[in-house]
């Protein structure tokens, strides 16, 4: 490339310069015009138009791009709209959004988290409940998006983690992590020389926690301290590594102590002989010292207050921190099947279901639940209604474990309906140790201790088949409408 | 008679950016070429002759120097009406006819019709393009009849100056000799031509008067007697008294004198005064005068060697 | 006037480039498929047949505009032929003005033409006319789409407005290096919805640069109002002043885009 020397020796080249201000001038006024323009253009903008329906359009820009193959560029536009859609509240415009971003560009892997999280964290009614019939969309969007994008970790933890926080899935939740820590490693990731970050470690042994399945816990536990000690040896100033390692080191203890104290006789005294030492006491002030379960002795109420508003309540004899689960839904309540593509986020608007919780204070919980204000929630257009009241020790705090055990073995209802016992191999947890032909742990780490895990989970649950009737405060709930079937 | 263009110490230089290397293209030019001249313009293929007449066009800017063409500053918009140049190898816009083409550039010299027309006709007869192509478009042209259409656009507007670069490379004999005539036509009808060429046998033909460039630096500039002065004659001698003194008398007159034969002597001299001398040397010996040849000297000696002794400087 | 001269040379010697009557055909072709696609779907037809025309008058229009501009000067330079125009008593701002007035009247000729069948198909397609109305009847009578000559017009101005953009370029840039310049402006010139968004961000630098690309770019997106004409139900305030005001719009960064061209191309060396 050669430039040129050279002089401008003809003046009117030399007086074209004064032109300048002129084309200074010339872009003022474009940019004056600009101005003038762009509120009168927002009526050309279909967002503007459309503001409060799902139906938003898309500029021409957008379809544009696609079409001269921008494929990825139109998504991250329309992702830009989309936040825009985040900050207005204007959620239902977001569902298409998200559908066409992904369809776009299945790769882009915060579209498919994002989108799952607003489906099931952000539909709510009056009181902050989850709108729970998008549970089953946003699981399948999450699916759709790890098939999409199996070689990186993200959409399987975020898989997971909807299933351990929202759903309380926990053995689903335990194969998405499982999914997310055997993605293939990748040279030019963060997490290099693994597949997934440590945290997905860290959560898939709380997620065999959840499970009752405590061996498999610390066996996590230890892959994951493994892994810290081998990042801090290579960067020993690597300040969350640290704080990561220290919190292992921390949590496998801490499990370790739990294990030993409320499943085996080590370090106790012989006073008491039950192979469950904590959890199968004698009650306190009780003259017989025999071990025994713990009575809950577990009395709901069920209540219409006004048309489809509950009152639920009762007593329930636990240390306070329990909490009652209560899940109201159409006698026939199923999950949205989704088979194939996913092609909306719709959900049923004849479905009705309310899932909620309630804290235990000094043996007695209540609460109202006004389901009269949501409609489009809670159709209540059904003949019957199934209201469950449940006990669960797996979501409990680990001071009622301590009495109940991880799979509620020291926990029983003096009335004998109450107690279900959850034989599904999928939720069963660590059998306790003594007495049941298991071998106790082996703290030296080499052994895996307990990878059997046979001990069916517990709970306390009623449930009540009411009508429309009654919901609507015709007619009384009694306790002739509890129901055997479980 | 008045310069039709004068150029002060024009200069042009290119910096390869890649190679941080400066190319002079035209180093400190100084030229006068009068009204009424056809001026040769000559040198090697990169020699600065086409950027010397871009520049006096205005089509490229001169790093230094200046120039005035018809009493006006070089790039004056006012002398281009004045001004005709046919550059080398165009293509010309070849979806158009002839007859559009002059038009064209007719509209462009801001000639209002029939004026216009008519200019058009004069010029595509003066080159003698055949009537039946006036009107076919020029993609369908030979090389020679888009050299004569190239001539035609260069008259469309009855110029004063006209800057021709290369008109007749290329071209079949026929052809080269038609368009060296027209362009030889242009001189009687007062016209100044600036011909760039390496066709030196046409610039020899043509031209009053020419200046050879090399590498942007102008070598040389005279008319073309000038250039090729010094006559050389050569003297054919035969008599059997070649060998009695006859050599050792000639020789004596001209150094370069050799025995050619058994009775022949060739003598060779640039000094014509000398040539009755040598004959009535040999009129007094027994022998006669066989031939008396004069060698004029050609452009093309005069270039070559020109060029030759500048490359060997250098 | 010289500039029209070379300006009417230009539209000449563009005619005669085989890719502009392929581009202008295939338009022409599938803005007739707009009917005929619109049968697939009764209800939805006249959506599909102004929306499809629309488009495709925008994207011929598109590349019409940019494959003639990018060349009109540097196949001058290429072929020499600027050489026998620029020595002659011709202003360099009369060539580029004679170039763009040029690359100016193809775009209005393709435009147009496109423009002609879409009407043509609107009229034909009867749902806005009455049964036995004549042409002349329907274009003077309230059932006339206005809309539609609107939507035409301002894809007009647009490619007007590309045009001085690509001329522009093309004193200084490559053809090649024109194409990706002008159609990544187009394209970014185009968003104007989301760089409008951008200019009010909390984000300093993002602001700023929002703002820059918003008024200091060619906004092409102001142009585009396909979808509110699409759909005659839509309410347009104002509709005559945010024409008029696209328009001066239109002229003026074109004026601009031509000066600066004058600028750089008379300090070009060809």
């Amino acid at each position: 490339m050669a430039t040129v020397i050279k002089k401008y020796p003809f003046e009117t080249v030399r007086r074209r310069m004064s032109l300048l201000p002129a084309v200074l001038a010339g872009l003022g006024l474009a940019a004056f015009m600009q101005g003038q323009i762009d509120p009168d253009a927002k009526q050309f903008h279909p967002k503007d138009n459309f503001g409060k329906t799902a139906n938003g359009g898309l500029n021409n820009e957008f379809l544009l791009l696609p079409l001269l193959g921008f494929r990825e560029a139109a998504a991250g536009l329309l992702w830009v709209r989309c936040d825009e859609f985040f900050h207005s509240g204007d959620y239902d415009a977001i569902l298409p959004l998200v559908r066409l971003i992904t369809w776009l560009d299945p790769h882009a892997e915060n579209v498919y988290i994002t989108g799952a999280w607003h489906l099931a964290y952000n539909f709510t009614d009056a009181n902050e409940r989850s709108d729970r019939r998008y549970i089953a969309p946003s699981q399948s969007l999450l699916e759709e998006g790890v098939e999409n994008n199996f070689d990186i970790p993200d959409i399987k933890f975020e898989l997971g983690w909807q299933r351990y926080d929202k759903i309380k899935d926990f053995k689903g939740a335990e194969e998405a992590f499982k999914l997310a820590v055997a993605t293939k490693v990748n040279k030019n990731s963060d997490d290099f020389p693994y597949g997934a970050p440590l945290k997905t470690l860290h959560i898939l042994a709380h997620t065999y926690e959840k499970q009752g399945r405590i061996p498999e816990a610390l066996e996590e536990w230890k892959l994951a301290i493994a892994r810290s000690e081998e990042m801090l040896a290579r960067s020993p100033k690597d300040y969350s590594a640290k704080s990561l390692h220290e919190a292992e080191v921390r949590n496998y203890a801490e499990n370790i102590q739990r294990f030993n104290n409320r499943y085996s006789t080590t370090g106790h005294d012989s006073v008491n002989p039950s192979p469950y030492p904590e959890v199968l006491e004698p009650p306190p002030g009780s003259a017989d010292k025999t071990p025994r379960s713990w009575d809950v002795a577990f009395k709901p109420e069920l209540r219409i207050v006004r048309p489809k508003v509950f009152k639920v309540g009762g007593q329930f004899n636990s240390q306070d921190g329990a909490r009652i689960d209560v899940r109201i839904t159409d006698w026939n309540y199923q999950d949205r099947k989704i088979t194939g593509t996913l092609n909306d986020f719709s959900v049923d608007p004849a479905q009705t279901i309310l899932i909620d919780s309630i804290s235990v204070r000094k043996n007695h919980f209540e609460r109202e639940m006004d389901m009269s204000k949501d409609p489009k929630m809670y159709s209540f257009s059904q003949d019957f209604y199934r209201v469950v009241l449940s006990y669960n020790p797996r979501t409990t705090a680990p001071h009622l474990l301590d009495r109940f055990g991880w799979s509620g073995e020291g926990m029983t209802d003096a009335e004998k309906s109450h107690v279900f016992m959850d034989t599904d191999p999928d939720r069963t947890g660590t059998a306790y140790i003594e007495g049941q032909g298991a071998v106790p742990p082996v703290w030296d780490g080499k052994t895996v201790p307990f990878t059997n895990h046979s001990q069916p989970l517990r709970l306390i649950k009623v449930t009540y088949k009411i009508s429309r009737e009654q919901i609507m405060n015709q007619k009384p709930i009694s306790e002739n409408d509890i129901v055997s079937v479980q | 008679m008045a310069a039709a263009i004068s150029i002060q110490g024009l200069t042009k230089k290119y910096v390869d950016v890649w190679q941080k290397q400066e190319v002079i293209a035209v180093n400190n030019l100084n030229l006068e070429v009068q009204e009424g001249e056809i001026f040769g313009f000559l040198g090697r293929n990169g020699a600065g002759k086409t950027t010397t007449i871009k520049m006096l066009l205005g089509l490229v800017f001169p790093t230094a120097g200046d120039a005035t063409l018809l009493g006006k500053a070089m790039g004056d918009n006012s002398v281009k009406s004045q001004l005709a140049y046919l550059p080398e190898e165009t293509y010309f816009y070849d979806s158009m006819t002839g007859w559009d083409l002059l038009d064209y550039y007719g509209r462009l010299f801001r000639i209002p019709e029939p004026e216009r027309s008519r200019r058009v006709q004069i010029c595509l007869e003066k080159v003698r393009l055949q009537k039946d192509a006036w009107r076919r478009s020029i993609r369908g042209y030979s090389k020679g009849m888009r050299q004569r259409t190239g001539i035609a656009q260069a008259l469309i507007n009855d110029p004063k100056l006209l800057f021709l670069d290369e008109p007749t490379s290329g071209l079949d004999p026929i052809a080269h000799a038609e368009l060296r005539e027209i362009v030889a036509s242009l001189k009687d009808e007062g016209k100044t031509v600036f011909l760039s060429s390496h066709q030196l046998a046409d610039v020899e033909i043509i031209c009053s008067r020419v200046a050879i460039i090399h590498r942007g630096k102008l070598l040389t500039t005279g008319t073309i007697k000038e250039l090729t002065a010094g006559e050389r004659t050569e003297i054919v001698v035969q008599g059997k008294a070649v060998t009695n003194g006859l050599l050792g008398k000639l020789q004596a007159l001209v150094p370069d004198t050799e025995r050619t034969g058994s009775d022949t002597l060739m003598l060779r001299t640039e000094d014509d005064d000398k040539i009755s001398a040598i004959i009535d040397i040999v009129r007094g010996a027994e022998a006669h005068v066989l031939s008396i040849v004069p060698h004029r000297r050609a452009l093309e000696d005069v270039f070559v060697e020109t060029v030759r002794r500048e490359e060997a400087s250098a | 006037m010289v500039a029209i001269a070379i300006a009417r040379q230009t539209v000449r010697e563009a005619l005669r480039r085989r890719v502009f009557w392929i581009f202008l055909i295939v338009a022409v072709f599938l803005i007739g498929l707009g009917p005929v696609l619109g049968f697939l779907t009764p209800k939805e037809s006249q959506t599909i047949m102004r929306s499809l025309g629309l488009a495709v008058i925008l994207l011929a229009g598109l590349f019409i505009t940019i494959v003639t501009c990018i060349y009109l000067i540097p196949v001058e330079i290429e072929r020499r032929t600027i050489y026998t125009v620029l020595s002659k008593p011709v202003q360099r701002f009369e060539f580029v003005l004679g170039k763009f007035l040029g690359g100016f009247a193809i775009v209005f000729l393709s435009i147009a033409a496109m423009g002609a069948v879409f009407l043509a198909l609107v009229y034909f397609q009867g749902t806005t006319r009455g049964p036995d109305a004549g042409v002349l009847v329907w274009l003077t009578s309230g059932k006339f789409p206005k809309e539609m000559v609107l939507g035409v017009v301002l894809t007009f101005f647009q490619m007007m407005l590309l045009a001085a953009l690509t001329i522009f370029f093309s004193t200084f840039a490559t053809p090649v290096l024109n194409f990706f310049m002008s159609f990544g402006i187009f394209i970014v010139g185009n968003l104007s919805s989301v760089t409008e968004s951008l200019t009010t961000s909390k984000n300093g630098l993002t602001s700023a640069i929002g703002k820059i690309i918003h008024y200091m770019l060619p906004n092409f997106g102001n142009f585009n109002v396909q979808n509110a004409i699409i759909h005659p139900t839509t309410e347009i305030s104002n509709q005559g002043v945010f024409i008029r005001n696209n328009i001066i719009y239109a002229l003026i960064y074109s004026a601009v885009l031509l000066i600066l061209a004058v600028i750089i191309f008379d300090r070009r060396e060809v």
